[in-house]
């Protein structure tokens, strides 16, 4: 066949041809320095959603705001402004340029920008080290391996120093052990950066990993959306549900999500005393070697609830307890 | 509920009608063969009067053209300007590579062969520089070069950019494909008739009709580059802001390299093809010394000339091949490993290991016009250093003529061969469409055929097209050119295609083919008639053997694809389940194949329409021969009449064997 649109997803080509609607009435807010996930299997939107919100495709219909601007109402001038400074993507399969060396990758949307060249190969090593590749800038993409390729694809998106980072499936064309690998370099990274990110993933673990709220789409339509521990201990629906059956509880669900109100006679300061973010994992070991209950308490201290051997073991075996 | 039943029960009959649709068919066509045989109307020749007159008035646009030549505006000031600009260019070239002391030429093409694909290009395009001076031919090699460099630089520069646009905008896309299409389709000698018309005889309308032959690859590969960047490489380039610009000239355009320079080799390996013929027009050089030769039948001169421009193919594919091979996307930064000469080289300063070519270059010019200006002439082809081959090769030919002709009396032998394909195939076919069966159905077979393949609008389309052959007066010549595509497509495919079966069973087979293959390859068509006629003789046979060797590459290379391409899950399957060799083949390879078969049958149908029409010029009739007269001669009128039914003949075959290959890929799909 002698295709008219090589290259093109799935998605995109459905988009062009305006024969399947790809996303609708999806609405949602993301926060300054928050990590937001939109999580769907393949064909639910959500690679044409993140294309909708950096106008790499129009949307037909709708409103995209950065920080009170409408994006869609940009002419393309303005979009490139804002491409340049204020935004920045990774791509799924990496998009890097072959023809140029990595350091002229990392370089690249510094380059568009005419700022010399001086300047944005300091910059390129610079964020080249973050990403534990320096050394690396005079070699060519190909000669890198899919890890490694994709790292460079996160320092380009870094170099420009972008308010907002939106991520389409950027680890999903890894091997495992090198997607665990980077997901844990962004969560280490984005600890001090505390950018605003956008994050698309079909993988339901990466998203509850990474996500500080979290959006579930299927067949273009949002079904659910909240915080990781929100959505497992209440799935909206049998879909969702699915999801989370394979999800190990005790890494997501706090003890703040299952502890009860302190009562009088608990002599809460004979025991030992954990955060409401531990999740029941960190949970265990504490609980096993100090033989007691656990009081719950807050940064400043205060004692907020109570923690029974009972209600931990019940919780493990993803068993209801408490408001929880 | 009544509808089901309904349908249920005329299934059967609709089936026995299907099974039976050709029967009924064939029936059908008997039926009328035998009605049209004993009606008073003479349905055996096409009738006469019912002629388009189409060469009338086209000949008297000719003379009125003739007329106005030097007063109207059209050519004061359009086409003499244009032909003025291209014919100064073309002699600018043609005095400059004149100029050149030759051993500068060649060495300097050996450079340039060195700087692009190493040492294996530089020595082969600097020999094959000098063999062209071996055989005489230095001069008239240098105006086919002239005219080849000015058509290609002008395809490019119109093809490239149109292609760039194509391929950012689908509207320009979709309106040029039909017409690069039509492009393509046409056999090269329907286009020299208009332009000779409006730019007279001589370099410019054989480097017009060189220009238009030439400039489809140009476009489609540059299209096709473009738009095969990974789609997710542009859109990363766009969502860090790069303008369209920035867009296209640093990541589109580079990474299409490759492919925009595949269309600039398929460029230039066209434009040498037509080159030759467009000496039927006036274009000189090699093409020129080929037909005195054919015309003569002075074969040795001929195939001296042809070897030339085998030279000068073979010079300029390697050289625009190599381009080719420097695809950035397989960048690579050269730490690894020091070549044999990084020693060597490490000694020079980098000034002079940077610029080493160019100052190699210079060095070349000062020492050639030293030697040339203080000791000897340079700029003229020594003489003495011409190898004749034209006496050697006439020689041979004769010892072939006498001996391979008809072996030892036996009745075995190319003249037997040539006969018995003459007397026993082409003319009893021929005759089948011009006397003894009634034009009507020979329409009407055509369209049934047409239809079987694409369905009832193609069918409607053939029976139209092929009528309107008649219409043209062309209706025997049509048959004529008809019956020898025939015939010689049968004896590609029946070549091609086992062949293409052994190349992709045995790799050694294949390896000691390819070399033969882009032998055939890079020979301009026109060259393949001269060694044909030395032992076929003049007449139709040599235009069909010519036309066989020519579409032979193409089906055995897709043939073997095919094949080679079928997942090796799906051959492990057939295995799996105990298939015999011969089983694996026939019941999975074969099918699997015939997507890709189907597609060189397609293409042996247009290379071999293409090169039957080219055989005119040698007595191969039909056609072909009606062009070459209306070129030759002032038959502007009847030369145009051939060439649309040439490109009606071409479009019909080229749908009708498309939709075929398309049936199988539905096949496939299942």
């Amino acid at each position: 066949m002698d295709s008219l649109e090589p290259g093109w997803t799935k998605a995109d080509v459905l988009e062009q041809t305006g024969h399947v609607v790809a996303v609708k009435d999806v609405s949602f807010e993301v926060k300054e320095g928050e990590t937001f996930v939109v999580m769907g299997l393949s064909g639910s939107g959500k690679s044409t959603l993140v294309r909708c919100l950096t106008r790499l495709t129009d949307p037909t219909a709708g409103q995209v705001l950065m920080d009170g601007e409408d994006v869609l109402a940009m002419n393309d001038a303005e979009l490139r402004a804002l491409r340049r400074r204020k935004m920045s993507m990774v791509f799924q399969h990496f998009g890097l340029f072959p023809h140029r060396k990595v350091i002229d990758n990392v370089a690249y949307g510094l380059e568009v920008q005419k700022i010399d060249k001086k300047q944005r190969y300091e910059r390129a090593n610079e964020v080249l080290e973050i990403v534990g590749l320096s050394g690396w800038g005079d070699y060519y993409p190909g000669e890198l391996s899919g890890g490694m390729q994709q790292r460079v694809g996160l320092a380009r998106a870094l170099a420009v120093d972008p308010e907002i980072l939106f991520f389409d499936e950027p680890f999903s064309a890894l091997d495992p052990l090198i997607r665990r690998e980077m997901q844990d370099e962004l969560i280490r990274l984005q600890e001090h950066m505390q950018k605003t990110i956008v994050f698309i993933t079909h993988d339901f673990l990466e998203a509850i990993k990474l996500a500080d709220y979290l959006a579930i789409m299927k067949d273009g339509e949002v079904v659910q959306m909240g915080t990781s521990q929100n959505i497992i201990l209440h799935p909206a629906d049998d879909y969702v549900q699915e999801f989370t059956e394979d999800v190990p509880h005790s890494r997501v669900v706090t003890a703040g999500a299952i502890m009860r109100p302190p009562q009088p006679d608990d002599e809460p300061e004979q025991f030992p005393a954990v955060h409401p973010e531990t999740t029941l994992h960190d949970l265990v070991p504490i609980a096993a070697e100090y033989d007691a209950r656990l009081s719950v308490r807050n940064e400043g201290g205060d004692l907020i609830g109570i923690v029974d051997r009972r209600t931990l073991m019940l919780a493990l075996a993803g068993q209801k307890v408490n408001g929880s | 509920m009544t509808q089901s039943l309904g349908a249920k029960s005329t299934t059967p009959i609709s089936a026995q009608v299907q099974r039976y649709q050709w029967w009924l068919f064939l029936a059908v066509l008997l039926l009328l063969w035998a009605v049209l045989r004993f009606v008073p109307w003479d349905a055996f020749t096409f009738p006469e009067a019912w002629n388009l007159h189409l060469r009338e008035p086209i000949d008297a646009f000719r003379y009125w053209v003739i007329g106005n030549r030097n007063t109207h505006w059209m050519f004061v000031y359009f086409f003499d300007p244009l032909s003025d600009i291209i014919d100064q260019s073309i002699r600018g070239v043609e005095n400059f590579l004149l100029w050149l002391p030759w051993p500068l030429s060649v060495l300097s093409v050996t450079l340039l062969g060195h700087k692009l694909g190493g040492w294996k290009v530089a020595l082969l395009a600097g020999f094959s520089l000098l063999a062209m001076g071996l055989l005489g031919l230095w001069e008239e090699s240098m105006q086919t070069l002239a005219i080849i460099v000015i058509s290609v630089l002008i395809a490019l520069l119109l093809g490239i950019p149109l292609g760039i646009w194509a391929a950012r905008n689908d509207r320009v896309d979709a309106t040029l494909r039909p017409l690069l299409d039509a492009m393509q389709t046409m056999p090269a000698f329907v286009y020299l008739i208009p332009v000779l018309l409006f730019f007279g005889i001589a370099r410019v309308p054989a480097t017009i009709a060189t220009v238009i032959y030439a400039l489809p690859p140009a476009i489609r590969l540059t299209n096709l580059g473009i738009r095969h960047v990974p789609y997710e490489t542009v859109e990363a380039a766009r969502a860090f802001g790069a303008t369209p610009r920035q867009v296209l000239f640093r990541v589109q355009i580079p990474l299409a390299m490759p492919t925009i320079m595949a269309g600039v080799n398929q460029t230039i390996m066209m434009a040498l093809g037509i080159v030759v013929i467009a000496a039927l027009i006036g274009a000189g050089g090699l093409g020129r010394e080929v037909l005195v030769g054919l015309q003569r039948l002075r074969v040795g001169q001929a195939f001296a000339a042809g070897l030339a421009i085998v030279f000068m193919a073979i010079m300029l594919d390697r050289l625009s091949h190599a381009l080719t091979e420097v695809d950035v996307s397989q960048r690579r930064s050269q730490k690894y490993g020091r070549g044999r000469w990084d020693d060597v080289k490490d000694r020079f300063p980098l000034f002079v290991r940077r610029y080493a070519y160019l100052l190699l270059l210079a060095l070349l010019i000062i020492v050639t016009f030293a030697v040339h200006w203080f000791i000897t002439d340079l700029q003229t082809f020594p003489d003495s250093w011409h190898i004749p081959i034209e006496a050697p090769i006439d020689t041979g030919v004769r010892w072939m003529r006498d001996n391979l002709y008809n072996i030892g009396n036996t009745g075995v032998g190319t003249g037997p061969f040539s006969d018995f394909l003459t007397i026993y195939v082409l003319t009893p076919l021929r005759n089948l469409f011009t006397i003894w069966v009634p034009w009507p159905v020979v329409i009407l077979a055509m369209a049934g055929i047409a239809t079987a393949a694409g369905g009832w609008r193609l069918g409607v389309a053939t029976a139209v097209g092929v009528l309107f052959m008649g219409l043209l007066s062309m209706w025997i010549q049509s048959m004529d050119t008809a019956s020898q595509v025939i015939v010689a497509v049968a004896l590609a495919i029946i070549i091609a295609v086992p062949l293409g079966i052994l190349s992709a069973e045995s790799n050694a087979f294949q390896a000691a083919l390819r070399p033969v293959l882009d032998f055939i390859q890079t020979i301009p068509p026109f060259v393949y008639l001269v060694p044909v006629i030395m032992l076929f003789n003049v007449g139709r046979v040599p235009g069909i053997i010519a036309s066989v060797l020519y579409a032979l590459p193409p089906a055995v290379r897709l043939t073997d694809l095919g094949i080679r391409s079928v997942d090796k899950e799906t051959i492990e399957a057939a295995r799996a389940f105990g298939s015999t060799p011969r089983q694996i083949l026939f019941k999975v390879k074969l099918p699997l194949a015939m997507p890709s078969i189907m597609m060189g049958v397609n293409q042996t149908v247009m290379m071999v329409l293409a090169m039957v029409i080219i055989a005119g010029l040698v007595g191969g009739g039909g056609l072909g021969l009606e062009a070459v007269i209306g070129l030759a001669k002032t038959q502007t009128g009847r030369g145009v009449e051939a060439g649309i039914a040439i490109v009606i003949m071409a479009m019909i075959l080229d749908r009708m064997t498309q939709a075929w290959a398309k049936k199988w890929q539905v096949v496939e799909q299942h």
